[in-house]
C-alpha cells in the first residue's frame, strides 16, 4: 500500500483515533440493514414462510434418517432430558399448524406426528414419566400420588389435540379424553387450581400448555371447561403476579410460595397459549413481557430472561446470559412465539435479524438450522414461524 | 531466492502504528484468521451457548473454547473489518489531504 514515508506520530494518532471512532459510529448502526428482511420471511399470515419451510425441512429430515435423528438426541439428552421432550411437543404442534397452512403436504405431516407421538407415548409408559424429566424429579416425592406431571400431561394432551385438530384420528380420542380428566382433577384438587411438575414444583408454562390443551379438546369434543379456566385465570390475577411487573411468576409450589419470578424462557409461551384461555389478560401479558423484557439495539432485537424489579440464577432454561446488554438465548427465542401470536412484525423483524446475525444458520439441501441452537431451539423456532392456525381452528369450534 | 522474497514481504507488513495501512494490514489478519476457524468447522461449537455439545465426546470446556475462539472472530470480521477499512479509506484520504495543504 502507498502511504507517505512518514507520517508524524501526533498527527497519525489522532487522525486514526478520529477515523476509528467516525467508522464505528458511521457503521454499528448500519450493520443490521445486512440481517434485516421483512417479518412475512418468518412468519407469514398465510401460507408456509420461506424460513418455516427451511427448518421443517431440516426437522422432517430429522425423522427420515435415524442416525442423524439419535446424533441430535444423544446431544440434548446430555444436557437436559425435558429438551427430547420439548423437542417432540414443539416439532408436533409446528407441523399440525403447517398441515393447516399447507394442507398440500398434510399426508407427510400426520405420517411424522403419528411417529412422534407413537414413540413418545411408547417411551412414557415403559420408562416413566422419569424419562423426560430432569434428574431432580426423583429427588424427593411428589406431594400429590400416585405421582403426575403437569408438564407432561399438559404437552402430550397439546399434542394429541393438535393432532386431532389437523385431521381426526378416532385412537387418540380416548387417551386425550383421560389426559384431560387427570389434569382437571389434580387442577381441582388444589386451591390453587395448581398442578406439580416436579415434586413442590408447579410451573405456569405447563399450566398454560395444560390450558390450551384443554380448549382445544373443548373444541374437538364439545366439552366445555371454561369454568376451570376462568378460575384458573383468577387466582392467577390474585396469586401469582409479580407486583412490581404486573408479569405471571414462573414457579410457585403447591401452597402458592413463589419460587422463580417472571421469566423470559417461561412468560412468551405462557402469554400465547393463555391466548385461548383469556385474551385481554394474554395481551396484557405479552405487551408487559415486551415493555419488561423485549429490547431493540441498532436494529437488533432480543430478550432479557428477567424484569429489571427481578433477578434470578442464569440456569437451564435462561441459557447464557450476555453481561451488559443482559441477551438471554432462551428468553430470546421463546419470544419469536410471543411476537408471531400477538403480530407484533416489528419484533419479529428485528429478533429475525438478531438470529441470522449471531446464531450462525447454517444450511444444507434446503435445510435449515442454527448452530448456535439446537434441535428443540430450532423446533421452538418452527413452532413460531407457523403459529396462528391451530388456535384459530380452536377458536372456530374446531372448523375451519 | 525464497528468503529474499520472504524478506521483502515482511518488510511490506511493517506499518506504522494506526496508519492506514497498519489498519488495512489488521483487518486483514483478522479476515484470514476468521476464514481459517471458518473453514475448520467451529461455528457448530457456538451450540454451547444454548447448552449443547456439537460433539458429545468432547469435554465443555474444549467445545466452549472452540465456540468462543470462533464467536470472538466472527463478530471481530463483521463488526471490527468494515471499521477498520472504513477507517483505513478516511485516515487515508485526510493525510492525503494534509499533505497537498502543507506542501
Amino acid at each position: 500500500m502507498h502511504e507517505p514515508a512518514t507520517i508524524p506520530l501526533g498527527r497519525r494518532l489522532l487522525i486514526g483515533t478520529a477515523t476509528l471512532a467516525l467508522a464505528t459510529v458511521v457503521w454499528l448502526p448500519l450493520v443490521h440493514a445486512f440481517f434485516t428482511r421483512p417479518a412475512a420471511e418468518f412468519h407469514a399470515a398465510t401460507g408456509v414462510s420461506p424460513k418455516a419451510r427451511e427448518l421443517a425441512a431440516r426437522h422432517l429430515g430429522l425423522w427420515t434418517d435415524p442416525a442423524l435423528r439419535q446424533r441430535e438426541l444423544d446431544r440434548m439428552r446430555a444436557s437436559n432430558a425435558e429438551w427430547d421432550f420439548m423437542g417432540r411437543s414443539f416439532l408436533v404442534w409446528s407441523l399440525a399448524n403447517l398441515g393447516l397452512r399447507d394442507p398440500s403436504a398434510k399426508t407427510q405431516y400426520l405420517d411424522v406426528i403419528d411417529r412422534i407421538v407413537a414413540e413418545t407415548l411408547e417411551l412414557e409408559a415403559e420408562h416413566g414419566m422419569h424419562f423426560f424429566l430432569m434428574p431432580y424429579s426423583k429427588a424427593r416425592p411428589y406431594v400429590v400420588q400416585p405421582e403426575r406431571s403437569l408438564f407432561l400431561e399438559g404437552e402430550i394432551a397439546l399434542m394429541l389435540a393438535s393432532r386431532r385438530l389437523l385431521e381426526e384420528k378416532a385412537e387418540y380420542v380416548k387417551p386425550l379424553t383421560e389426559r384431560i380428566r387427570i389434569i382437571e382433577e389434580r387442577l381441582r384438587g388444589n386451591p390453587l387450581l395448581a398442578a406439580e411438575s416436579y415434586p413442590d414444583e408447579c410451573w405456569t408454562f405447563d399450566h398454560a400448555v395444560a390450558l390450551a390443551a384443554i380448549r382445544l379438546s373443548d373444541a374437538l369434543d364439545g366439552t366445555d371447561h371454561s369454568a376451570l379456566c376462568r378460575d384458573w385465570v383468577g387466582v392467577a390475577r390474585r396469586k401469582l403476579i409479580h407486583r412490581e411487573s404486573g408479569l405471571l411468576l414462573s414457579s410457585y409450589t403447591l401452597d402458592g410460595l413463589a419460587l422463580d419470578g417472571p421469566e423470559g424462557s417461561t412468560i412468551w409461551m405462557v402469554a400465547h397459549c393463555l391466548q385461548l384461555v383469556d385474551e385481554a389478560f394474554a395481551r396484557d401479558q405479552y405487551e408487559r413481557a415486551r415493555r419488561e423484557l423485549g429490547r431493540t439495539v441498532c436494529g437488533f432485537g432480543y430478550a432479557c430472561e428477567w424484569p429489571a424489579s427481578w433477578q434470578g440464577p442464569m440456569d437451564i432454561d435462561s441459557g447464557p446470559i450476555v453481561p451488559g446488554l443482559n441477551i438471554s438465548a432462551g428468553s430470546s427465542g421463546m419470544a419469536f412465539i410471543g411476537a408471531s401470536a400477538f403480530g407484533d412484525d416489528a419484533f419479529v423483524r428485528s429478533l429475525a435479524a438478531t438470529l441470522d446475525f449471531a446464531a450462525f444458520p447454517s444450511r444444507k439441501e434446503g435445510r435449515l438450522r442454527y448452530c448456535a441452537s439446537n434441535q428443540v431451539g430450532d423446533a421452538a423456532l418452527l413452532y413460531a414461524a407457523v403459529v396462528g392456525p391451530l388456535w384459530e381452528r380452536a377458536r372456530t369450534g374446531g372448523k375451519r | 531466492m525464497i528468503f529474499g522474497r520472504l524478506r521483502r514481504f515482511k518488510e511490506w507488513l511493517r506499518a506504522d502504528f494506526l496508519s492506514p495501512k497498519d489498519l488495512v494490514l489488521r483487518a486483514l489478519s483478522i479476515s484470514i484468521l476468521f476464514l481459517v476457524v471458518h473453514v475448520t468447522g467451529l461455528r457448530d461449537h457456538t451450540a454451547f451457548l444454548c447448552g449443547t455439545l456439537a460433539d458429545p465426546t468432547m469435554s465443555w470446556q474444549w467445545a466452549a473454547f472452540l465456540g468462543c475462539t470462533y464467536l470472538l472472530l466472527y463478530f471481530a470480521f463483521v463488526l471490527l473489518v468494515p471499521i477498520l477499512l472504513l477507517a483505513a479509506a478516511a485516515s487515508a484520504a485526510l493525510h492525503h489531504r494534509l499533505e497537498r495543504c502543507c506542501r
